[in-house]
């Protein structure tokens, strides 16, 4: 299997889904000779031209919007908004629109588009840059949010998320763009809505998402060290999401830790352990812990930026409190 | 509405000061010392400069991710901007906004922007109550090319010119947002032709002539205290640098880089001091010193600042 | 039998909008008017055409609309040239122009435009088109008739004599070098910088010279138009001194100095100026304002001079020329 980044391999998704279907097509700010503003999209205005590499104004409206219009006429668009934080200003066309078109027309609409876009923290891009907005996404019905968090998921998602019939938004973390993974060859998918057993263990289960996944790994090694088996899942999709390997998990080890980036108040991690209470509340052994940000904005300064961002050690101190 | 010598000295003193303050940002941003996006304004300083001088106490400005030059025009601390862009606690904003977020409210600073375009409402706020509590101030919103084609820009222009707002939209038309130059984000080349859909007057001006920049906005803002509503001026302008500190600028040329150095508003201004027997060479080479000197400070204060304790990442989300 | 057309993308957005009640001219709108011009070049039998380059491109979005069916039978070009954005451009495209053999400009602008294209044009007439509301030499016009009367003196429909009629121009002489002209007006301004260019401000005029003289003029020149009246042809000018803050006015107007802007002068002193003379400037430091634009900054020791010429751009009269076509029987079919 190839080794290659998480930059490349979405870049490798979009091209490979843009070659299998002409109707699928890539827009955004800077997306075309730039490259995108995280070097993505590299080329390939190169391979497929700018009728299907499109630049455009910086008018997040109009991404968005005419993405889902030309969704809705048959095309498959894939819109980038440089930052999750700019879809604040592009929402209605997100929420309003395509989240709600098929729904509303009796089922007689679809909108397959798939909007790329980049959330976390961790550059120094201060409070309009870096946050992880996720929990907005998944609170509307009709969305599909898919959260990867290795190369290789990359580009299985991604291919399935441009093959669906529903508007999916798709989420990169920036600070997982370099990161190298083996990527299997051929035409891969991983089915939306199936989460990963990231490692296995029977102690504590400890679900994380994105660049979470990484840190929870590492503080599973430190566990693992002192005679503590953690089990981390990945759910890599948030909506549809994977409760069944959740629950097989907390079957088995009677503790589940939350960990992800975004704050923790109206996180996402509030609905896993919602799930949780009230569907396996017998298999608890212990409380539901969150590792999640504090509520506030995302400071600059960069000793104030890590103190935001969940670490090992919050994760390691959550685990060790409910065993 | 003539500028006496002093104040056209303190034109020139002010770009020469922006200058330094973004080369020295740039130098300490290669080295890595500055964390975070870093947009310099170097080859726009007329504009800033030539529309504060026209502002008031009670006046505000909004600006945007290429904002040191907007903060240092209107009067703010040098210091404190580069403790903010060290990430220092001393900075504007306890070192919690960084370069894209300085802000000073009570300058009339109502901060530079992450979000391209966020600054036209809220400018247009700022004039609506600056005309609600009849106080005579005026705001100024500064934004770019690649701006024009937001939303925002196109509301705000609108309520502004039924509300009668006093504000002055200043567009800086240095043709690219990021690697989009003009020709390719928009059907237009003169934004000032946009003003047309509004009802509202649009002129379009050489941005690079601190002048002329001066007295187009000293009109605006005249038109603005009198009540006869917002004005969008366009200043045709040129970034030096990429647009991000460590941009490759692919999308452009090194000669169009170097045909707008040639107009390069700093020893443009400098050498018509000079003719007109304003300033001599001395006085340009000691304004360089006590401009270097004046940086040389304001780093010296960023480094000696200490970073923000940790507990300061949960402060100021509400007011108390 | 070709043309040329020269459309200034920055005329109509000075800052006249905001200090008078100029109104903005979009580059849309000059868009149209290069259309109708193309139409009536066409229609009298107009071959080829020059255009200009610019940076807002009229030559790509004007021909745009003229696909397929409504394809146009005429030759149609850009000038290979760098552009700069600047008024240099006009003044090299002129003269790139009479190179090609011309015969005729078309010219998009104000009274700045036809000065700067006037200075590379030689003995090529201009039509020019006015795309402003400031303007004395360039007349508002429709395009369709303005490309009918440029393509019949183009093709010699219309013979020169009687179609055309000279301009008169001044000569700014610096320091014994011609440094620029003027077409119509030229103001001595004590100011120091040209900044945005234009003139509104009455309190800074020291001098105004003009090239002709009429009541329905607007700008500077109608300071002039206020006093006596001096026909475009006649060969005379008119020198103007204003007076200094305090002195007792010899004479008050009031005169129409800008688009919806009137304003009261106080005049020391006027006289009428002939072909060959040269009037000194009354004062240095100043700017020298020409045709409405503020372009010539002089120093204290700077010695300047202007002098009324008879021998300006050539102006298709567009009345007369089509009268004269009509009278031919031209336009019967
Ligand atoms: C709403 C929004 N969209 C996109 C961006 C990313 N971005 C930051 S600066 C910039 C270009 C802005 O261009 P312009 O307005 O011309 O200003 P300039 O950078 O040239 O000063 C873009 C696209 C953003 N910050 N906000
Ligand atoms: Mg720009």
């Amino acid at each position: 299997m190839p080794e290659m980044t998480y930059s490349q391999a979405i870049n490798e998704a979009l091209r490979e889904e843009m070659r299998r279907d002409d109707k699928v097509f890539i827009m955004g700010e800077d997306v075309g000779i730039f490259g995108g503003c995280f070097g993505v999209t590299t080329g390939m205005i190169d391979e497929f031209g700018p009728e299907r590499v499109l630049d455009t104004p910086i008018s997040e409206t109009a991404i968005m919007g005419s993405a889902v219009g030309a969704a809705a006429a048959g095309l498959r668009p894939v819109p980038e908004i440089m930052f999750m934080d700019f879809l604040a200003v592009c929402l209605d066309e997100l929420v309003n629109q395509a989240a709600k078109m098929r729904y509303m027309f009796g089922g007689k609409a679809k909108v397959p588009l798939t909007l790329r876009t980049v959330l976390g923290a961790g550059l120094g891009a201060a409070a309009q840059h870096s946050q992880s907005l996720e929990a907005w996404i998944c609170h509307v019905p009709g969305l599909k949010v898919v959260m990867p968090s290795t190369a290789a998921d990359a580009k299985g998602l991604l291919k399935s998320a441009i093959r669906d019939d529903n508007p999916v938004v798709f989420l990169e973390h920036k600070m997982m763009y370099a990161m190298s993974g083996e990527v299997p060859d051929g035409d891969y998918t991983i089915p939306l809505g199936k989460a990963e057993i990231k490692r296995a263990g029977k102690d504590v289960t400890i679900v994380a998402t994105s660049l979470m996944v990484h840190k929870a790994l590492a503080a599973a090694e430190t566990l693992a060290a002192e005679g503590i088996e953690a089990e981390v899942i990945d759910p890599r999709t948030l909506v549809p999401f994977d409760k069944e390997t959740l629950f097989q998990s907390v079957e088995k080890t009677g503790r589940l830790v939350i960990v992800h980036e975004a704050v923790k108040t109206g996180g996402f991690g509030g609905e896993i352990a919602a799930m949780v209470a009230e569907e396996c509340f017998d298999m608890l052994d212990a409380p539901i812990k969150r590792v999640a940000a504090p509520s506030t904005p995302i400071p600059f300064a960069s000793n104030l930026e890590s103190a935001f961002i969940p670490n090992e050690e919050k994760i390691i101190e959550a685990v060790k409190a409910i065993l | 509405m003539a500028l006496d010598k002093e104040e056209m000295l303190e034109l020139y003193r002010k770009m020469c000061l922006i200058r330094e303050f973004e080369e020295t940002v740039s130098k300490f941003f290669s080295q890595g010392q500055i964390p975070g996006f870093v947009h310099l304004y170097i080859g726009e300083e007329a504009v800033a400069t030539g529309v504060c001088a026209n502002l008031v106490k009670q006046d505000f400005i909004a600006s945007t991710h290429r904002g040191h030059g907007h903060g240092i025009a209107r009067g703010a601390s040098i210091n404190k901007m580069m403790a903010e862009i060290f990430g220092k606690v001393d900075g504007y904003c306890k070192g919690k906004g960084g370069s894209m977020h300085i802000a000073d409210v009570e300058l009339g600073f109502l901060g530079a922007n992450g979000i391209v375009g966020a600054g036209l409402p809220l400018a247009a706020g700022a004039a609506f109550a600056n005309k609600y509590l009849n106080n005579n101030g005026v705001s100024v919103c500064f934004f770019g090319d690649g701006a024009s084609n937001r939303a925002t820009f196109h509301e705000a222009l609108n309520l502004a010119s039924i509300w009668k707002l006093p504000v002055v939209f200043v567009n800086e038309n240095n043709m690219y947002g990021i690697s989009m130059s003009q020709e390719r984000h928009q059907n237009i080349t003169d934004i000032a032709d946009r003003a047309v859909a509004y009802g509202i007057p649009g002129v379009s001006i050489d941005g690079n002539d601190v002048m002329a920049v001066y007295e187009a906005t000293a009109e605006a803002v005249k038109r603005a205290r009198a009540g006869a509503g917002p004005t969008l001026i366009e200043c045709k302008t040129y970034r030096h640098h990429g647009h991000f500190e460590g941009d490759p600028t692919v999308y452009r040329s090194e000669d169009e880089v170097n045909q707008w150095k040639k107009k390069d508003p700093i020893p443009r201004f400098g050498a018509r001091l000079l003719e007109m027997k304003i300033m001599t060479q001395d006085e340009i080479a000691a304004i360089a010193d006590e401009v270097k000197r004046e940086i040389e400070e304001a780093v010296a204060f960023a480094q000696r600042s200490p970073v923000p304790a940790v507990e300061e990442l949960l402060t100021d989300v509400y007011c108390d | 039998m070709s043309v040329g057309i020269i459309a200034n993308p920055a005329s109509g957005k000075d800052i006249r909008r905001l200090v008078a009640h100029a109104t903005v001219f979009d580059n849309q709108e000059k868009v149209n008017l290069v259309r109708r011009i193309l139409i009536g070049l066409q229609a009298v039998g107009v071959r080829n055409v020059w255009f200009m380059p610019d940076y807002f491109g009229f030559y790509d979005r004007a021909l745009e609309v003229f696909t397929g069916e409504n394809s146009l039978q005429m030759d149609t070009r850009l000038l290979d040239m760098r552009i700069n954005a600047d008024q240099e451009d006009s003044q090299r495209a002129a003269t790139l122009m009479l190179e090609k053999g011309v015969r005729c400009i078309l010219v998009l602008g104000g009274d700045g435009t036809n000065r700067v294209v006037a200075k590379g044009c030689g003995e090529i007439p201009l039509m020019p088109l006015s795309t402003g509301t400031n303007n004395v030499f360039p007349t508002m016009v429709e395009g369709t008739v303005a490309g009918l009367a440029a393509g019949l003196v183009a093709t010699g429909a219309v013979e020169r004599e009687n179609a055309l009629k000279r301009a008169k121009k001044f000569s700014i002489w610096v320091n014994g070098q011609e440094r620029d002209i003027a077409l119509i007006d030229a103001v001595v301004l004590t100011e120091q910088f040209v900044a945005s260019r234009a003139i509104w401000d009455v309190e800074k005029i020291r001098q105004v010279l003009v090239t002709r003289s009429e009541p329905f003029h607007i700008g500077v020149a109608a300071i002039a138009g206020s006093l006596c009246r001096i026909g475009p042809e006649e060969a005379q000018g008119l020198n103007i001194v204003m007076n200094r803050a305090g002195e007792q006015p010899q004479i008050r107007v009031t005169a129409a100095v800008g688009p919806g802007l009137m304003q009261d002068v106080s005049i020391a002193d006027y006289q009428t100026i002939l072909p060959g003379q040269r009037i000194p400037i009354v004062e240095t430091p100043c700017v020298i304002a020409v045709d409405g634009e503020r372009e010539i900054t002089l120093e204290t020791e700077d010695e300047a001079e202007i002098e009324l010429s008879m021998e300006g751009p050539w102006v298709v009269d567009f009345k007369q020329t089509l009268s004269q076509a009509v009278a031919k029987g031209l336009f019967r079919k």
